[in-house]
């Protein structure tokens, strides 16, 4: 397993890196606001759908949660870019006895209220246009051994162009209070906030 | 009603510029295989939920459908960008009177089995996810005002990212029919359970 890599200046280069290209990509990048409990760490779990969805939530967590951010990636993309540990990254190779150390990893990360931990429960990539929400079972292994030092935050992410030459991303973020949710429940609590998220979207119209 | 002021120069001028415009904003554009009538000019009904649109229809048009391309926009959007005019593009406003004779004037274009017609029938920007594809009523005009054999193809196009940076585009085309065996009620039914099959597809999309 590829653990994050702490260089300072590296992750500073890197933030410069993606705030760029995700301005120069965007016509704009839109999230609601969110309240964060400074005292706990986030676990931040997102919809998956393109090499993009970490990129923005980096600048989210920049912008609004002001913490440590790390990302469950999986090994083939950790083992291409090396550079992405030191933005955080950290692998999980769901084929291996490793997956188990990386799920620890992550919740030994969420005992620090300096960080944030981003996971897509999905395992991988899938469309934008899905209507469920799979999740994968080693969430809840995370949360267990994490349970109650970390506040839950939602996120729904969604690509479109609309009126403009360039894409607007728009991020939909629910803080969700965590009191023991089983797999089932906190299953059906984000697909919840995906449907809404997914409505919101659909119903746009100029 | 501003009327289309094409010619073959600027519009053999324009299409490679076209293609390299839509080759640098995305990765690629995936299309399905649908049965193009010969000797039929083409109404090209799209879904309509980016600044591109117009674009991907001259590019299919170009490319695939083999035809002289025309599009329908609005008013106020053609006068911003008064070059459009140039390269196929004729103005409607829905709120005039003239919105008739903007719906003849594409009846005519369609007489001629060169010819292609792109419109779309939303009438206005709606989003990507949505499922229900709301068709104007002036489709239907258009369609029983055409003398001559006209092919209706609609095609839903859906964005998509996935590994790349770059998004993709897939289309997905139905053959509506002739206005020959013409019927608006079906047209309707039958892009909307095209359109709710094609979203259900785009989840198994390959990438």
């Amino acid at each position: 397993m590829i653990k994050v890599g702490n260089n300072f200046f590296i992750r500073q280069i890197l933030h410069s890196y993606v705030t760029w290209i995700v301005k120069r990509h965007f016509h704009e990048l839109k999230f609601d606001p969110v309240g964060v409990d400074s005292n706990k760490s986030i676990l931040l779990i997102a919809n998956h759908f393109s090499f993009w969805d970490s990129l923005i939530l980096f600048i989210v967590c920049r912008k609004l949660m002001k913490k440590k951010f790390h990302v469950m990636a999986r090994e083939e993309t950790t083992v291409k870019f090396q550079y992405v540990k030191y933005g955080g990254a950290f692998s999980i190779n769901r084929q291996s006895r490793d997956m188990l150390e990386s799920l620890d990893y992550a919740a030994n990360l969420l005992n620090d209220p300096q960080n944030l931990v981003l996971i897509f429960p999905q395992g991988k990539l899938y469309s934008n246009f899905v209507n469920t929400i799979q999740f994968e079972k080693g969430i809840t292994r995370v949360i267990e051994k994490a349970e109650g030092k970390f506040q839950l935050i939602f996120a729904a992410t969604f690509v479109q162009y609309l009126k403009h030459k360039k894409p607007t991303a728009t991020v939909y973020l629910q803080a969700e209070p965590y009191a023991g949710k089983n797999f089932e429940e906190l299953k059906n609590v984000y697909q919840m906030h995906y449907d809404n998220a997914k409505l919101q979207q659909s119903e746009i119209v100029i | 009603m501003i009327p289309q002021r094409s010619n073959r120069l600027i519009k053999k001028l324009f299409a490679p510029y076209l293609a390299y415009r839509l080759r640098k904003a995305f990765k690629a554009l995936k299309h399905d295989e649908v049965e193009v009538l010969p000797c039929h000019s083409v109404l090209l009904l799209c879904n309509h939920f980016s600044w591109w649109d117009g674009f991907f229809a001259g590019h299919l048009a170009h490319n695939y459908l083999k035809r002289d391309f025309f599009i329908m926009m609005q008013e106020d959007h053609l006068q911003k960008r008064m070059f459009f005019n140039r390269v196929g593009g004729f103005s409607i406003n829905r709120k005039s009177k003239e919105v008739v004779e903007a719906l003849q004037y594409a009846a005519k274009l369609l007489d001629d089995p060169n010819n292609l017609v792109a419109v779309f029938p939303q009438g206005a920007l709606e989003s990507n996810h949505i499922d229900e594809i709301n068709i104007e009523r002036g489709i239907d005009y258009i369609v029983k005002k055409i003398k001559g054999d006209c092919q209706i193809i609609y095609y839903s196009a859906f964005i998509e990212y996935f590994e790349s940076l770059k998004p993709s585009v897939y289309f997905r085309f139905l053959n509506c029919g002739t206005n020959k065996d013409f019927d608006f009620e079906r047209l309707k039914a039958m892009i909307n359970e095209h359109h709710k099959i094609a979203l259900k597809e785009q989840v198994n999309a390959e990438h």
